[in-house]
């Protein structure tokens, strides 16, 4: 288990709450509370649970774009739950995220080329000329036209809006991607789409995936092993198949029975 | 979007018909005209003591003269006959004749305008100069205690009517402390300075009153500035920024504050209006012939001409500061592409 890409040991995230009055104790929120798990290289680990478990918040705590109030998050043997951001900037090549909402994600004011132009500039990879290439190549990868590079985000569809997403956060080649149910926001027709868009770029690239969704079919379809978080907490972790078939939590019998059966 | 912007600039003219046509139709109802004020001069003239009008009225002034005067001031006219006499004469930049100075309305209001023009321009760059940079290290503090203490300076100045910081003003620092001169825009031996002396004099007489004119002014801009970038700071796309590698201040100057720009943009061609628009309470504490004392004046001495002289300037002024806002967004922000069904 020690060459696990990524290892989360005991992770907490708690959002402070708002006293109601002057004597009230100062309270939390426990989103991500006490979780561990580890993501092998080249693997997918499904995360599922309902709405308001507090999965994106534990994407966010991994990635420290959220400081986790306590625990470990071990990346590359490092701990990185700690690190400040001038610190974290190099690691950033290597730990990128899908974010749920393709639209909010994306600054309105920039062009595609300049959204997946700036993390080569940030990580200074390649002179101008070859980071214009770097986004055509990455436009292609995700199935745009070149034209969309002069466009707008608002300029496209959501799927559309999605794969400059995906292009974005592929930009820098990362290792570990974090994957916030990226299609959870999208037509279901588009949704197959993303999904196999994701599992090709995960064999070119040898991507370790985090993948995170309240859709249990989904997060089978994509993941080797699965985690099931239930408020705040990883109630079962196994087999993508013995998840699915023989479940050991009363929580996981409970998700795996509210997927709607249509097809008999 | 040019054909857009042509657009609204043809709709110009109906609008402007529209508001003058209503602010003439005021001057023929309203009491208290030209001639009445004519009449009661001559009614003072003639006899003195407290003599009720109805009374005396037409024994000063015959029925003759009455007619001449309507005729001198076109009262004769019915209303929109004059008002189409007024709007052709203003196509030819002739704004007609003061009835209280008896010299042409364009010759008195451009005599003003380096006065109002001077005020207009340092309040709005003083303000911005200011309030951007203030609203954004608020922004990013926000909850410290500079935030906090300027908050409350620029709350107060908010609170407090301008004549009162303009009356606090001059009481305490050209009356008691004698360090800035009581009023007026220049000395009285202004002509005989050289170069350096005059901008020296006229920023020594602006002090106080531009102190007054800014501090009311400063709260909006400022907390617009500050709320639009908290705004854009917690927005998904600065969690993105930030996902790629950038640190906080590159993320705030590169994205949030680029973006949070915008509202200021939208406001900046509105205050082309205030260019010409001087507070008459501010330009009487101060002493200052301006075009807001001078409207003022006007209005009370029923003035008409004038009246409408500046209505004219400074509702072109407005509806093209509204256009150009318009252009500003839409040069500021790429989702805005007016005029174009498709979204
Ligand atoms: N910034 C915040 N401040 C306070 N509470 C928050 C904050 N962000 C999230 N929460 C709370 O934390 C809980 C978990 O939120 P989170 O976004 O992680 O859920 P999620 O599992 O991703 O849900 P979904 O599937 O709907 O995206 C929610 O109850 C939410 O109300
Ligand atoms: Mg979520």
């Amino acid at each position: 288990m020690s060459d696990a890409l990524l290892e989360v040991k005991e992770l907490h995230l708690h959002y402070p709450l708002k006293k109601r009055h002057l004597l009230d104790k100062p309270s939390a929120f426990k989103a991500v509370n006490g979780v561990s798990l580890f993501v092998n290289p080249g693997e997918t680990l499904g995360l599922v649970g309902e709405s308001g478990c507090g999965k994106s918040s534990l994407g966010k705590a991994i990635l420290n774009l959220q400081t986790p109030t306590a625990g470990e998050v071990w990346f590359q043997k490092t701990d990185i739950s700690k690190l400040s951001n001038r610190e974290m900037r190099p690691i950033r090549r290597d730990l990128q995220m899908i974010f749920q909402d393709p639209y909010e994600s994306l600054n309105s004011r920039h062009t595609v080329s300049s959204i997946l132009e700036e993390p080569l500039i940030i990580h200074s990879l390649g002179d101008r000329n070859q980071r214009r290439k770097t986004v055509s190549a990455l436009l292609d990868q995700v199935g745009l036209p070149q034209s969309a590079a002069n466009k707008y985000p608002h300029e496209f569809s959501g799927g559309q809006r999605q794969r400059i997403g995906i292009a974005r956060a592929i930009a820098l080649q990362p290792k570990l991607l974090i994957c916030d149910e990226p299609v959870s926001a999208l037509d279901v027709s588009v949704q197959a789409q993303i999904l196999n868009l994701l599992m090709d770029i995960q064999q070119d690239m040898g991507l370790a995936m985090l993948f995170i969704s309240h859709d249990l079919s989904v997060v089978r379809h994509m993941s080797d092993r699965i985690a099931v978080m239930h408020q705040g907490q990883i109630v079962e972790t196994g087999n993508a198949e013995d998840i699915y078939c023989q479940p050991q939590h009363d929580y996981t019998r409970l998700l795996l029975d509210s997927i709607p059966q249509i097809a008999q | 979007m040019v054909g857009y912007f042509l657009r609204r600039l043809l709709l110009v003219i109906p609008t402007f018909i529209g508001i003058s046509l209503l602010v003439f139709t005021i001057t023929r109802v309203v009491p208290g005209g030209p001639i009445e004020r004519l009449m009661t001069q001559a009614q003072l003239g003639g006899e003195t003591g407290g003599l009720t009008r109805s009374q005396s009225s037409g024994s000063t002034l015959s029925d003759e003269q009455m007619e001449e005067l309507k005729h001198y001031y076109g009262f004769d006219k019915p209303l929109l006959a004059g008002y189409a006499e007024w709007l052709g004469k203003v196509i030819q930049f002739d704004l007609g004749t003061s009835t209280r100075y008896q010299d042409p309305v364009w010759d008195i209001i451009k005599e003003r305008f380096p006065v109002s023009i001077f005020y207009g321009l340092s309040t709005m760059i003083l303000t911005y100069l200011v309030c951007i940079p203030l609203g954004i290290f608020k922004g990013m503090y926000h909850g410290s205690r500079f935030d906090s203490l300027s908050s409350a300076v620029v709350f107060l100045g908010y609170a407090l009517p301008s004549y009162v910081i303009g009356i606090a003003l001059i009481s305490a620092f050209a009356g008691y402390f004698d360090w800035f001169p009581l009023g007026g825009f220049v000395s009285d031996d202004f002509a005989e300075f050289g170069f350096w002396q005059k901008t020296t004099d006229i920023f020594h007489h602006a002090v106080l009153p531009l102190i007054a004119y800014l501090a009311g002014s400063f709260a909006v801009t400022t907390l617009m500035m500050k709320n639009a970038l908290m705004d854009n700071m917690s927005a998904d796309y600065m969690r993105t920024a930030t996902a790629k590698g950038l640190m906080r201040g590159e993320a705030i100057r590169g994205h949030a504050l680029r973006n949070s720009l915008i509202p200021i943009a939208t406001s900046f061609g509105n205050n082309i209006s205030l260019l010409i628009s001087g507070s008459f309470l501010i330009e009487t504490i101060f002493n200052i012939d301006g075009i807001g004392l001078l409207g003022y004046e006007a209005v009370i001495e029923r003035d008409y001409p004038i009246v409408m002289g500046i209505l004219v300037i400074s509702s072109i002024l407005y509806l093209v500061g509204n256009i150009l806002s318009d252009i500003c967004v839409a040069l500021v922000d790429p989702r805005i592409r007016f005029g174009e069904s498709r979204t």
